[in-house]
Parts: structure tokens; C-alpha cells; sequence
């Protein structure tokens, strides 16, 4: 086990607790947690300190990304940044062609410097058409999307229940709401969380 | 072949009857008749008007082909409404395709490929229908319409509840295609975990703080221990593998920069 | 699946309604998304501060019926700001109605928790951008309040 995970165990073991004290840390609320806060965004507007779209290049710690509207992203990924593709990955999971959604802070150069990065997440609600092997056919839209299970990754929520790794409660006909990673350039896409309402 | 020809009247003659009793006496047709490639082409205030104009031609077509005798006029008949039914179809794909085809039933799907493939056989059978004349009936020629019948029922999708979706949910529990192994259910997935977390006093009390999503995860002695970038710091979440209680969900707030 | 019938008046007339909310993709962008448009207002994009509401038309309320799972809520027009506020966590983002949606009458009784605060009901949805605000993508559905800012 690496050093910083020794650090982080003891720290939460040794002396980390249930709730944390407000006196301890100081105030808890949002306002306090963002002292550094997100600058005022315009309702409607597009947000400077979120980014989306393909990666067209990787260079270094630093992604290209191309949006929807045309418009190039320069997004830094940095020591605290998250990346997530299906559950938390490293740094070497990211490829060119990925899509992204990437919330962070807009320096004033225009680099994002990237809090986190969500790469080919997709949430997709629709009628499953069937159930074959490991796989869910989505209608989603009226386009068939195949969503796959992932044995240790996968689980189904229905509704409030803890959720559960067992996903053959999901039936034929339901609608459903799949959060998953998009396998790029297909109709495909790998389940982390199906939500089904009962 | 003309005991095939001889079929196609009935074939057709039945089909057009119920896609003309449909339009006129189906209630939900009427309230969906706004959202059709119809209601494009006439404009919505003339959709239902349009569709009933097209189920009285469609029954009568249909009176034409199931009464004798069969003349050859009753396949032109039919061979003409397949052909606009056709085009039809086609506009909408073209000029409407998130708008349902107003045809059979009050689903408001777009038109598919399985819709054309029945206007095909459809066009094929009128065709042929202009051939029919007087032919004693034999088995054969009734199983052959049954499987004709069979296959235009099987290429419309507003019948697909009543067969195709009972029939996969019966595969599905014969197959039961995501059924966990033994060897997967004792894998606990980190969602399992992070679901558990966002119950806890400890994630509500600190998730104001949290600036990232979850940057590692990894298990020891029955905890799993999941870390986020936070507001100054590091937040790292201790939760039990076992047992579902929130309250034994633990928290620790670095308050310095993550060691790497 | 809890089904009732609405109470009059809405309820998000009275003051902040509680409910889930969950995020989709607009604006003709990658994976699933591409075919998607910009939604009933044509103004939806990922990257902005927007959101669906179930009300915004009488052609919308016939596809979300929210009545259908006992909520009433108010008629809203493209360009009409709700506050969603996450909750437990307190965080809360300003948005514009740019689509319709959820298809809440799919969703009936499906229930959410944060801590020991539950909320049922899929009542609004949010862009990619807006709903990071207040929550991670990661976590697809959570519990909210929503009011008018």
C-alpha cells in the first residue's frame, strides 16, 4: 500500500468520525465549502467552468477537446482531478475519441483545470425491448442502444432499495434509466447503475 | 399459382378491414391523430378527418375483395392503395420521421423498416390479386394464407405487445440471461458502497466540501475506503463491506494537499 | 407504482416541491446524444445552465403526466428559472427551461435518499453542466427541492 494510502486509512480509522464536527472545520454549509466559489453564471448560459465533447488529442496532462458547437477546449487534468470511465480510473484510461464532461475551474488563459472528468458517461432512459447473454436492449428514442452488464461494476437501483449486483428483477417492457460509459463509436454502452422505479 | 392468386383477395381483404376499422372506431387513433406524418401533410386540424377518409376507402377495398365475384379491377384496386400507402410511407420517413404513420394502431412509434417490409408484401399480394379468379379450396392454400396472414401480423409493430413482448419475457425467464454466478455475487460492486455512503451522517455532513468526484477506491480488512478532492484538502470516506448501516460510515477531512 | 390522482392547485405554486432529479444530453453532441437536437425550445445544450420541465405545453404534459403520480404541477415556458437545490448537501444551481421532460408518469413512486431525506417522483431534469453543480454525474439521480429563485 502506497504511503498516501496509509496517511488517508489512518486519518479516517485513527481519527475520523461519523460526523464532522462544524466547530472542528469550521462551517459546513455551501457557502463556506465554496469559499472559492464558482463564479455567478448567467441561468441559460453556457457555464465557463464546464466543458464537453470528443478528445481529439492527449498531450502530456493536457486534453484537446473538440465540443458540439464547434468550439475547442484545452482541459488540464491535475494531481486532485477525478476521472471517471465506469468507476474511477487513472490517467492512462484516457483515449483520443473519448467523449467527455469535464467540471473544473476556467484559469484565465482559458485552461479548464479539471476537477473532474466523466469520460463517455451517459444516462439514458428508455423501454427495454429484451434481455439476451449479459445484455439489455434499449429502446431508447426509437434507437436501439445495447447496454452491457459488467460483472463486479453493474448494479441495479430499484428505487430506494440498496441496490443490488443482481440485475434479472429487470424485466422485458420496463422503462428503465441506464448511467453508463458509451463504447465510442457504436450503440453500445457498459452499465454502471441501472435505476428502475420498483 | 393462380391458387396463390386466388388467395391474395382474402388475404388483403382482411388486413384492409381491420387497418380501416381501426382508423374509424379506434378512440386513441383519434386523439393521436395530431402527432402522425398525416397531420404534417393535411395539417393537424384535418388529421382525423384524412384518416377516416382513408378507412372508408380502406374498408371499401376490402368489401370489394372479400365479396364475389373477383374481377380483376378489385387487384388494381388494391394494387393502387398498396402504391399510395407506399408513398406514403416514404414521405414520412422523409419530411416526419419522429411522427408515427397513423396506419394500424395508435402507438406513436416512427415508421421502421418492418413497416415498409409490409407495405412490400402488401403490394406483392395486390399484385398478384389482379390474377385471382375461382379456385377450390385445399389445405395447402389455407396454411399458406395463414402464414401470409402470419407474416404481415409479425411486421406490425402495434402487435408486438400481444406477442413478441410475452414471448421474449418467457425466454428471458427460461434463460435468465443475468442471473449471477456464485463467484460474481461475492464481488461487491463500488456502487454498492458509494449508494450505502450517500445515506450516511458523513457524507451529508461534508458532501458541501467535496470538489470531485470519487478520485480512488480500494478495500482493506472489510472497508472500503473511497477519496475525494475536497475544499482545501482531501476527504476520505471509510465504509463497511458488509452490513448495510449508514451510521457506520466514517469520515476523515485532510486539510492538506493529497500526498501522490 | 404509486399512482393517484393530482390535488389542485400545484404544488410548486405553494413553495419549493421536493423530488428527484436526474441529467440528460442535449444539443446534437457525442454517443447517444448526437441525434438528440435541442430540445422543445431549441436552445438546449449540454454546457449551459438549462433544464426539462414537465409542464411546458399541453403536448409535453400529455407525454410526462406528472398527475399521473399525484403532483400537480405549474404551467412553465421556455426561459423560466427554477432553483434546484440538492438535498443534505444544500448546493443549488439556477437554471432555464430549454426541453420537456422527465417522463415522470414512467417513473411513479420511485424514491431517492440523501442521508435520511427521501424525495419521490422524477420532477425535473437537468443539463450535463447544471446538474455537476450540485452533484456528480456519477450518482444519475438524487434527491431535490425545487423553487423559483
Amino acid at each position: 500500500m502506497t504511503s498516501r494510502r496509509q496517511l488517508l486509512k489512518s486519518a479516517v480509522l485513527g481519527g475520523g468520525a461519523g460526523v464532522v464536527a462544524a466547530t472542528a472545520l469550521g462551517s459546513l454549509g455551501p457557502e463556506a465549502a465554496f469559499g472559492a466559489a464558482p463564479p455567478q453564471v448567467a441561468p441559460g448560459t453556457p457555464d465557463p467552468g464546464f466543458a464537453e465533447g470528443r478528445i481529439r488529442s492527449i498531450k502530456d496532462n493536457t486534453l484537446l477537446v473538440l465540443g458540439s458547437n464547434w468550439v475547442f477546449h484545452t482541459i488540464r487534468v491535475v494531481d486532485g482531478t477525478s476521472l471517471w470511465k465506469l468507476g474511477p480510473v487513472a490517467f492512462d484510461h484516457v483515449k483520443p475519441g473519448d467523449g467527455l464532461y469535464a467540471r473544473g475551474v476556467r484559469m484565465p488563459d482559458g485552461v479548464l483545470a479539471a476537477e473532474s472528468v466523466w469520460l463517455n458517461i451517459v444516462n439514458v432512459k428508455g423501454h427495454i425491448k429484451n434481455i439476451t447473454d449479459d445484455r439489455l436492449h434499449l429502446d431508447h428514442d426509437d434507437k436501439e442502444i445495447l447496454c452491457h452488464r459488467v460483472a463486479g461494476t453493474s448494479v441495479a437501483v430499484y428505487s430506494d432499495a440498496p441496490p443490488s449486483a443482481d440485475l434479472s428483477r429487470l424485466r422485458v417492457g420496463q422503462h428503465v434509466q441506464v448511467l453508463g460509459a458509451w463504447r465510442p463509436d457504436t450503440n453500445e454502452v457498459d452499465i454502471a447503475t441501472v435505476f428502475s422505479p420498483h | 399459382m393462380y391458387g396463390i392468386a386466388a388467395l391474395q383477395p382474402y388475404v388483403i381483404g382482411l388486413f384492409l378491414l381491420w387497418a380501416g376499422l381501426v382508423k374509424l372506431l379506434g378512440r386513441r387513433m383519434r386523439a393521436q391523430a395530431g402527432r402522425t406524418a398525416l397531420a404534417r401533410l393535411v395539417g393537424p386540424a384535418r388529421a382525423v378527418t384524412a384518416l377516416r377518409l382513408a378507412g372508408v376507402l380502406e374498408l371499401a377495398v376490402a368489401a370489394a375483395l372479400l365479396l364475389p365475384p373477383a374481377l380483376p379491377v378489385e387487384g388494381v384496386a388494391a394494387t393502387g392503395l398498396s402504391m399510395g400507402f407506399l408513398a406514403y410511407l416514404t414521405y414520412a420517413r422523409r419530411a416526419a420521421p419522429a411522427s408515427s404513420c397513423g396506419c394500424l394502431g395508435a402507438h406513436s412509434r416512427p415508421v421502421s423498416t418492418r413497416g415498409f417490409a409490409r407495405a412490400g408484401v402488401l403490394l406483392a399480394a395486390s399484385v398478384a390479386a389482379i390474377w385471382a379468379g375461382p379456385h377450390p379450396p385445399a389445405p395447402a392454400l389455407a396454411l399458406a394464407g395463414l402464414a401470409e396472414i402470419a407474416v404481415l401480423l409479425g411486421l406490425s409493430p402495434e402487435l408486438d405487445r400481444h406477442w413478441l413482448m410475452p414471448l421474449r419475457r418467457l425466454l428471458v425467464r427460461l434463460r435468465r440471461p443475468l442471473a449471477v454466478t456464485p463467484e460474481q455475487a461475492r464481488e461487491i460492486p463500488l456502487e454498492v458502497s458509494l449508494r450505502l455512503l450517500y445515506l450516511s451522517s458523513a457524507y451529508c455532513s461534508t458532501s458541501a466540501r467535496l470538489r470531485s468526484d470519487v478520485q480512488e477506491a480500494w478495500d482493506e480488512d472489510g472497508v472500503r475506503f473511497v477519496v475525494y478532492a475536497a475544499h482545501g484538502g482531501t476527504a476520505v470516506f471509510a465504509v463497511p463491506l458488509a452490513g448495510g448501516d449508514p451510521s457506520a460510515v466514517r469520515v476523515a477531512l485532510i486539510d492538506e494537499p493529497a500526498l501522490t | 407504482m404509486a399512482r393517484s390522482r393530482s390535488t389542485n392547485p400545484p404544488v410548486d405554486l405553494l413553495g419549493p416541491v421536493q423530488g428527484e432529479v436526474s441529467w440528460f444530453c442535449c444539443g446534437t453532441a457525442w454517443g447517444p446524444c448526437s441525434s438528440t437536437g435541442r430540445g422543445a425550445c431549441g436552445t438546449c445544450n449540454s454546457g449551459s445552465l438549462q433544464h426539462a420541465w414537465p409542464n411546458t405545453s399541453d403536448a409535453c404534459w400529455a407525454i410526462t403526466r406528472p398527475d399521473s403520480c399525484g403532483v400537480s404541477l405549474s404551467r412553465r415556458t421556455c426561459g423560466f428559472q427554477h432553483r434546484t437545490t440538492a438535498l443534505c448537501t444544500g448546493v443549488s444551481v439556477v437554471t432555464t427551461i430549454a426541453d420537456c421532460g422527465p417522463q415522470t408518469d414512467l417513473f411513479c413512486g420511485e424514491r431517492s435518499c440523501c442521508g435520511a431525506t427521501c424525495a419521490s417522483n422524477r420532477l425535473i431534469d437537468l443539463t450535463p453542466a447544471a446538474y455537476s453543480r450540485i452533484a456528480s454525474l456519477s450518482t444519475g439521480l438524487r434527491p431535490c427541492s425545487i423553487s423559483v429563485p
